[in-house]
Formats: C-alpha cells, structure tokens, sequence
C-alpha cells in the first residue's frame, strides 16, 4: 500500500510540476494579447497605393456639420468647406427619378417639412407636376389619362416619405432648415429656414426658397467653391426637362421601360410596394450653380457614403460613377494631375486623386462598388455593432470576427475602415479601442472612426491621456501606434511629444474643435509627422491652414 | 431445504446483478432470505484534475468533483429495482432508476423487460458503458455528440449466449417539463452477434438504430420551434466547454440514428469501437411564419419566394472511435454478457489504454461563404445585406488522439491518467486547432 502511494505520489508530483510549468499559457480570452497573435491580412500594393491617395489625418466634416447648421445642405457644406475641413461627407439615397441625394436619412421626414407639404400620401401635386412638362409650344406632353393612371401607379408604389417616391422636383418643394431651427435652438438661425415652401403656380413648379434637399452634383459643387444659383427671390434655378431618349413616350411607355429601384431582379420584390424608377426627368445640373463670394479658396474632397443597398437603384454604384465622371470627379476617368494635399495655408485635397472618398456599411454596395470601382477610388468599410446584429454588422467584434472584416474589405476594394467610437451625445459602441486600431494599422488601412463631438475624443484616440503627465507611459501597442511628433510653431508644446496614436483621419461633427486640437498638438501643419505607413519617412501637411475660423462668425460671414 | 431455497435466490440475483449499469458489488449488502429480498447501497466518487493547453481560445484548468453518486438496489425474486441519485457539482440530480422483471427460459436464455429511466439502448454502447466501468476518464467525443443517454421507457431484452436484442419505446423527458408542444417519442434497438464467447475472450459484432420523433420546443408567434443541440466537451469534464464542436439544429423534427459497433477482449487485450450516423429532418410551420412576416412593406411577397429564401434541410454527421487497452497486470479483462460491454478493472492492475475518436457536425454546402464575424453563411459565396437563409451546419469537427494509464489499487479505488491531442475544425474558431488536454482522476466506487 505505502509503495503504491509513493507511486501515486510520483505521478502527481510530475504533473504538477508540468502544469504549473507552462506560465505563458493564456488564462482567459485576452482581446488586446490575441489582437497581437493573430493574422490579419495585408492591404496589397494597388490598394496601398489608392490609400495613399488620402492625407493623413484626414478631417471628414460629418453631414458638413450637424451642430452648426442644418446638415447635408448648402449651408452645413459651405461652412465645412470654409472652416478648414479636408472632405464634406455625405449619404446617398436616390429619388424616384433616379438623382443621387447627399442625403442621410433613407426617408425625409426628419430633415425636412416632407409631412407637412406633401402629408403622408403622394403629392397632390404630383400629377401638376406630369402637366408641367411642354413641348416647345408650351402644350402639355402627358395627357390626362396617362397622367391619371401613372399616378395610380405611383399610389401603389408608394412609400411613405422615402425618397425613392418622390421625384427631385418635388423634393425641392420642401424647407430643409426649419426643423434645424426647431430642434437646435441655440444654434438656430433665420437663415436657415425657407420662406415659402414650393408650390405650382401657372402650370410651372416653383421651389421653396430656403436650404434644399441636395443633390450629389450640388455637395460637388459646394466643395469646388460654388453655391446654387438662385434668382432674385432666393429660389434655385433648376429647370428639368425629358430626357432625350424618352421624348414622345407616354408616361406608361416610361414606367414599363424602367425597372424596380429596389433589387429589381430578385423575385423576392417582384410584388413589393416600392416605387418604380421614372428615370426620365433631366435637370440642368451644368448651369445651377455660381461662384461662391465668400470661398477663401479651400478645396476639400468628398467623402460620400452608399447607403441601404435594397432600397436604392440597384446601378446605384453606376450612377454614382456617371455623376463623379460628369462632374469630373472621377480620378478613372480623369485622374488628377496635382498631388499636394494643402497649398498656401488652403485645403487642395479636391484637386488630387484623394478628392473623393466612397464609404459603406452595407456588403451589398461594397461587392457592387468593387464591381464599378475595382478599388481604384479609396473606400472606408464601416463598422457597427448592435444586439441583435442588424444585416450589415459585425455580430462578433473579437480580434478574429475584426480580422475578418478588414480580409473582406480588402477582398471588395476597401482601403480604410471606418468604426465607430464611443462617448457623448452619440455613445455609440466602442469599436476602435487600442487592439482594434493595432489591427487596421496592422493591415496597413487606413483607421477613420466616427463621429467626433468633443477635444475629450480627439485626446482619447490620439493618445494624450495616456502621456497626460508626460511621463512617458507605454502601451502594448507602442510599436505600431505610437508616433514621436515634432513640435511646430502652432503646437502647445516644444520638442517633441511621444504619442500613441488611434486613428489615421476621423469624421467630426465638431470640425472646429476637431481641427484646433490636430493644430495644437502637431498633427497638422507639421512639415515632419513621421508616416506609419512608409517607416522612415516624414509627411508633410504644413501647407494645411493654420488658423480656424470662429465657427458663429463664419455663418454670419456666409450670410445665415 | 434452505439449501433448495437458496440456489434459485442466488441464481436470481446473479441475473439481476448484471443488469446493473456498474460493475462492482455493491459493498453493503442486507438480505432477508425469509423474505427473499436482498437491498444494497454503493456511492461512487470521481476527482479529476485537468490541464488544457491550446492554440487559442482557453479552457478552464483545474480540478472538479466530476462525479458524486449514491445507488441503490433492491432484488425480490425475479425483479430488480435500481436508482441512483448524483450530486457532483453540488446540485443534486436523479440518474437512473427503473424496474426490471427478468425470467431465465429453459434454454438458459434472459428474458427481460425493464422500465422507467435508464440509458437508451441505441445511445451507444460508449453511452451504456457506465463511466465508473469506462477505461478512459471520458467517453469518446463522438458518443456524446451523437449518441444518446438516459430516456423514460419500457424495453425488452432478449439474451442468449450468441446474441442480444434489446429494444424499447422511451420519451425524452423524465417529468414532462416542456414548455410546448409533446414530450417526443423514441424506438431504439441494440443487437449482437457474438460469434466467439468463452471464459477467456468475447468477440461481439452489432448494430443500433433509432427513431426519435422530437418533443418540446418554444412557441413564438404561434409557431412551436424545437431545436436539438448536439455537442461534446474535449473528452473531458474539468471543463466541459462544447463550443469546439457543437451546433443548435433548428426546426427540428425526427431524429434516425444508426449505428454499428465491435467488441473483441480477451484477458489481456481489449479493442473496441463504434461508427455513428445521425440523420435528421425538419419540420415548421412555414405558412404562419410566412404569413406573420406580411407585417411590413419589405413583404416576400409569395409564399414561395418565402420558401426560397428560407430553405430547411435534413442534415446528416458522421463519427466513431477505436479503443484499445493492454492489461499489464491484474484480473483478466471480462465482458458482461447481459449488457453486452466490457467490465472495468477488477481489484488491483495496471493497464495502458489508447484511443482515436472522430467527430463531424459539420454539414456544409458546398460553395458557401462563412463570415467569421458574423458567424453565418452565405448561399452565393459572398456577403450579402438580406441574403437568403443557408442551411448549412458549421458545428466543427475533431480528430481526438488518447493515451491513458489506469492503475487500480484494489477492486474500489483507481487512478486514471489521461493525454489527449485534438485537432480541430470548425469554421467559426478558425485559430483553435491544436488542444492539448492532460488529465487525471482518482475514483472511489463501492
């Protein structure tokens, strides 16, 4: 018996001893150890290339602004433009014509007056809207009957308050600044709300004469330092017209020419409700704008995001294409020649081929958009987060469910990912703490969080709480993040500072805060940031302004 | 006269004895021969200390009560009533208990019809063979991922000295605790062929099969959903972690299992093993959910495209195992005819065991994408925002590799030491296909 327990003893000792040997076993799942450990894959060299079409740092003005003014109109963009911002970020939906909107809601009701002019059914107007179409003897085109049953076809593709039921036209009708006054009263503004609302008077459509619902082609425009053009009562000068190839069909002719604006050739939709595209309507988008008097000369990109994928055009992509190649925005069909990012203390990113980013959550437009693009224009696939998980989001955000999404996004052309971050008003979920940042900068994407509101954000991803002493703190992700900045004439501080650092370029809703801390802690107008993604070597954005405009005297200055 | 009394008893009692799920005598004993009753009482302990090692995702080392149990058993004249009563992990839980009414025919065959809750005969013989009897400190994975355990029944068995058929009518739970719909229904039966049985050795060939009509399930919107969830832990219980390799099968209607095992020992040697076939369909009540999804304007539109979009399929997985053992000392292996598995070790020896499992709950269609995190797959190859429901199953598959001692101390108390190395592949854990598991337990049973 007493030899068997000394044998017994033995065993146990020795695997004891073995157990206890292993001290680097992982205890627990270990984000921040496992983010280390695993493969993420590597952006290839043609889309390194495209990415580095985008300026570090990059500040992507959210909906223009959404604290300032009302977003995604004139307004909100000219300001961007003006305070300094390097991309004016938009969405895009389509209307039932088949225009792109920057526009970020998939239906209309909260930035605009829609449920007042138009209540919850289709416009009354609509069918005033068919008989405005003349020939050039100013005789009607549609007639009556055609206009009555294409307007009961309307009524059974209607969607209440999306876009995809309303002609642009009609959409021009509506004040898009007056629910901002209503809902920001500190931020409100007379500038900002219309006058009238549109209405048809003698047969002619005549638009509301405040901000409007915006189309691609308008945050464009805004961006190369124009405005719309109005005439002297401030209505835009809009006039549309039938297009070519449908002059003299009938409105029946049109409706069955055109396909379903939803996945139209899905059989899941063959009986849905949506709306139907009538994409006959022209608009004169080449003579609706002027120079803007107050454009001091930046040029910012744009920063424009494909939407919900099945309520949208399924060529979505393709119209985006056609509109950036009319605009010539389009760096496939018409590279740029000019690659400095900033020139004499101005922003010049919309004269390089970084002049357009395109973004996404939804895998459907990223596939499609791959298909269009072939990743030679920079895409951001954006990250969400929800319980439970909504179509496009990542249900798993560990190191291996965020490792496969920047495969995937590189697979489908995507050079940036987008995630989201957390902190007040939005409190989104944290998607971009430290491990995940050391994997996009491990993938050598490009990391652009979103929305920043707050210098609180700006400290918390660009490392100065963790040096809040200076005390020279280390982090486990110091050799990927961390980055010795060199102090320059506009930091508040001398030498150089040592910084982890989260984030590559960011959207903000606050762009003026945003702005002032890059300036002031040396990441912008800094001719020798060291560059994360070619290691030796210095980037250069001292040519970015320096200054940054008092936000409330800017919009007086642009007569809001 | 008392010796004319006491030969039928003892005969009776060495009939019913077997029926026991364990292979020790119980170690307290009352017997009233003037009342023909003979009641025992036994308890049974099992410690395992575990160390896990693995490429990824950690398991929890350490040590745990595996196994707590009191039994008992009573024996008048042909019946046999037996029940044992678990509280490993400090939760107290009814293990088996049923009645059994044996008759031994003139030409030395066992008749037997037994009821209430045991194991279900086509569980798997790994399954039938009672943990305290196993040579290995866990089951093979396969067993628990597609065998079965304990159900409600009445069965009949049949034994001769060639072969055995057992079979019965069992519901899967004990106390008709469901939240909806019925308790389910099963017809399982076990059959040997033992073409070599003699004192010193047993060859036995067999064959299962099982039909299960599933019970249970949740009701939402009027719909009754039963889902089966099949799973195995590491060959372990320190941590019984199933997450490597196990799935939920949704809609869940019948259940066929089909088996086919072989068992050859003699008293040295043992070599055993089994393959295991799961099929399953699935039933749900499409029309309603179809019905209940026209709430909104993103409606399917036909009820066929409804289909379309959100297929069911049967599903089909697959595994099995080798087991080996070499006595180094001690009693010769023995076999229990009445039960048809092998007996543990028997008073004091010393054994090397070796075994291979397979497992695969992996029933994929070919051409699929899997997003890792979405943990989901996609019908057309790629990423889609509403894409149409897949039907494949990603529950993961293992190639399990034991190396085991065992050394017996005396007929009560054994030490088993055990090394596994899985390898493994489920889509979902793409980082976790090495686990090493070191193991070891100490075991008191009377």
């Amino acid at each position: 018996m007493l030899k068997n327990l000394v044998r017994v003893g033995l065993l146990s000792a020795v695997m004891l001893a073995t157990f206890t040997s292993c001290e680097d076993e992982q205890q627990f799942t270990n984000e921040n150890t496992d983010a280390r450990r695993i493969e993420v894959s590597v952006l290839p060299d043609n889309l390194a290339k495209v990415r580095d079409y985008v300026p570090l740092y990059a500040v992507a003005a959210h909906r223009g602004s959404i604290f300032w003014t009302p977003e995604e109109t004139e307004a909100s963009w000219r300001w961007a433009r003006e305070m300094g911002a390097d991309y004016l970020e938009s969405d895009m939906q389509a209307t039932k014509d088949g225009i792109v909107l920057a526009n970020h809601d998939e239906n209309l009701k909260r930035t605009t007056n829609i449920q007042y002019v138009f209540s919850d059914y289709v416009p009354t107007t609509r069918k005033d809207f068919y008989r405005s179409f003349k020939d050039e003897n100013g005789n009607q085109i549609f007639t009556e009957d055609d206009i009555n049953a294409q307007y009961q076809r309307d009524v059974n593709d209607f969607r209440t308050f999306y876009t995809l039921s309303y002609y642009y036209a009609e959409l021009l009708m509506l004040d898009a600044g007056t629910w901002f006054n209503n809902s920001s009263l500190e931020e409100a503004r007379p500038g900002f709300a219309a006058s009238h609302n549109g209405y048809f008077q003698d047969g002619k459509l005549v638009y509301s004469d405040g901000l409007y619902v915006s189309a691609l082609q308008d945050q464009i425009a805004f961006a190369e330092g124009k405005k719309l053009k109005r005439d002297a009562n401030g209505v835009r000068v809009l006039p549309y017209r039938i297009k070519d190839k449908y002059k003299g069909m009938t409105l029946e002719q049109i409706y069955n020419s055109e396909k379903k604006t939803v996945k139209c050739d899905d059989p899941n939709v063959a009986y849905s409700y949506a709306a139907k595209y009538m994409d006959f309507v022209e608009y004169d988008f080449d003579n609706a704008y002027v120079v803007d008097d107050q454009d001091t000369g930046n040029r910012p990109g744009i920063y424009i995001e494909f939407k919900e994928s099945w309520l949208n055009p399924k060529d979505m992509e393709v119209r985006v294409y056609n509109v950036l190649a009319e605009c010539g925005w389009n760096i496939i069909t018409k590279p740029a020649t000019d690659s400095r990012f900033y020139t004499n203390g101005k922003v010049n990113v919309g004269n390089t081929n970084g002049k357009v980013i395109l973004q996404t959550f939804s895998f459907d437009a990223l596939h499609r958009a791959y298909d269009v693009f072939k990743g030679q224009i920079p895409m951001c696939f954006l990250l969400w987060i929800s319980e439970p998980p909504y179509a496009t989001d990542i249900a798993f955000d560990t190191p291996t469910g965020y490792a496969d999404f920047i495969r995937y996004g590189q697979e489908y052309g995507a050079h940036i990912m987008g995630p989201a971050i957390s902190g007040a008003p939005n409190n989104y979920p944290e998607m971009n703490q430290p491990w995940q940042a050391y994997m996009i900068r491990k993938s050598q994407m490009l990391n652009h969080p979103y929305s920043f509101d707050s210098w609180a954000q700006m400290a918390k991803y660009m490392g100065y709480y963790v040096d809040y002493y200076g005390q020279g703190n280390t982090t486990m992700f110091d050799d990927l993040l961390r980055l010795t900045i060199p102090a320059t004439p506009f930091t508040n501080f001398t030498g150089t500072n040592s910084v982890p650092v989260y984030l590559d370029g960011y959207f903000t809703n606050r762009s003026e805060i945003s702005l002032q801390y890059m300036i002031e802690n040396g990441f912008r107008c800094n001719s020798a940031l060291p560059d994360p993604f070619h290691p030796g070597k210095t980037y250069d954005n001292s040519q970015a302004p320096s200054t940054v405009p008092d936000p409330k005297a800017l919009l007086d200055r642009l007569g809001y | 006269m008392k010796k004319y009394i006491l030969m039928p008893l003892l005969a009776v009692f060495a009939l019913t004895a077997a029926a026991q799920d364990f292979d020790t005598d119980p170690t307290l004993e009352l017997e009233n021969a003037e009342k023909e009753v003979k009641f025992t009482v036994g308890a049974r302990m099992m410690a395992d200390a575990a160390y896990y090692n693995s490429d990824f995702t950690p398991l929890q080392s350490g040590a745990s009560i595996t196994d707590a149990r009191i039994r008992t058993s009573m024996t008048y004249k042909n019946w046999y009533f037996y029940a044992d009563f678990g509280f490993g992990g400090g939760k107290f839980a009814q293990k088996n208990i049923f009645l059994q009414y044996s008759h031994l025919d003139n030409n030395d065959n066992t008749h037997a019809v037994k009821v209430g809750y045991y194991n279900d005969p086509a569980g798997s013989m790994a399954r039938n063979t009672s943990l305290g009897s196993y040579h290995f400190i866990s089951r093979p994975g396969s067993s628990n991922a597609l065998g079965e355990g304990r159900e409600l029944g009445i069965s009949y068995k049949f034994n001769s000295n060639h072969f055995m058929a057992y079979q019965g009518v069992f519901t899967e739970n004990a106390y008709n605790k469901i939240d909806a719909g019925f308790n389910g229904m099963t017809v399982a039966g076990r059959y040997l062929f033992r073409p070599v049985v003699d004192e010193n050795q047993t060859l036995h060939v067999g064959a299962n099969v099982r039909f299960a009509h599933m019970g249970g399930g949740e009701v939402t919107n009027n719909v009754l959903k039963k889902t089966l969830h099949l799973g195995q832990a590491l060959e372990t219980y320190v941590d019984d972690d199933d997450q490597f390799v196990s799935c939920d099968l949704p809609w869940i209607n019948n259940v066929f299992d089909a088996g086919a095992e072989l068992l050859y020992h003699n008293e040295k040697f043992f070599v055993r093993g089994e393959y295991m076939y799961k099929h399953t369909t699935k039933k749900r009540d499409s029309n309603t959910l179809w019905e209940a999804s026209n709430n909104n304007i993103d409606t399917w539109g036909s009820y066929d495209w409804w289909l379309a979009a959100n297929p069911l399929r049967n599903d089909n997985f697959h595994g099995g195992y080798v087991e080996a053992g070499f006595m180094i000392f001690g009693n010769p292996y023995h076999y229990n005819m009445q039960e048809g598995l092998l007996g543990g070790l028997d008073g004091k020896a010393l054994e090397i065991v070796a075994r291979y499992n397979y497992t695969s709950l992996n029933d994929v269609n070919d051409g699929e994408y899997f997003a890792i995190g979405r943990n989901q797959y996609y019908p057309n190859g790629y990423m889609e925002d509403w894409p149409y429901a897949s039907s494949s199953v990603g529950g993961g598959k293992a190639n399990s590799y034991t190396i085991g001692l065992n050394y017996s101390f005396n007929r009560y108390v054994q030490c088993m030491f055990d090394y596994t190395f899985h390898r493994l592949q489920k889509d979902f854990l793409p980082y976790d296909k090495n686990m090493h598991v070191a193991q070891a337990r100490v075991q008191f049973t009377f």
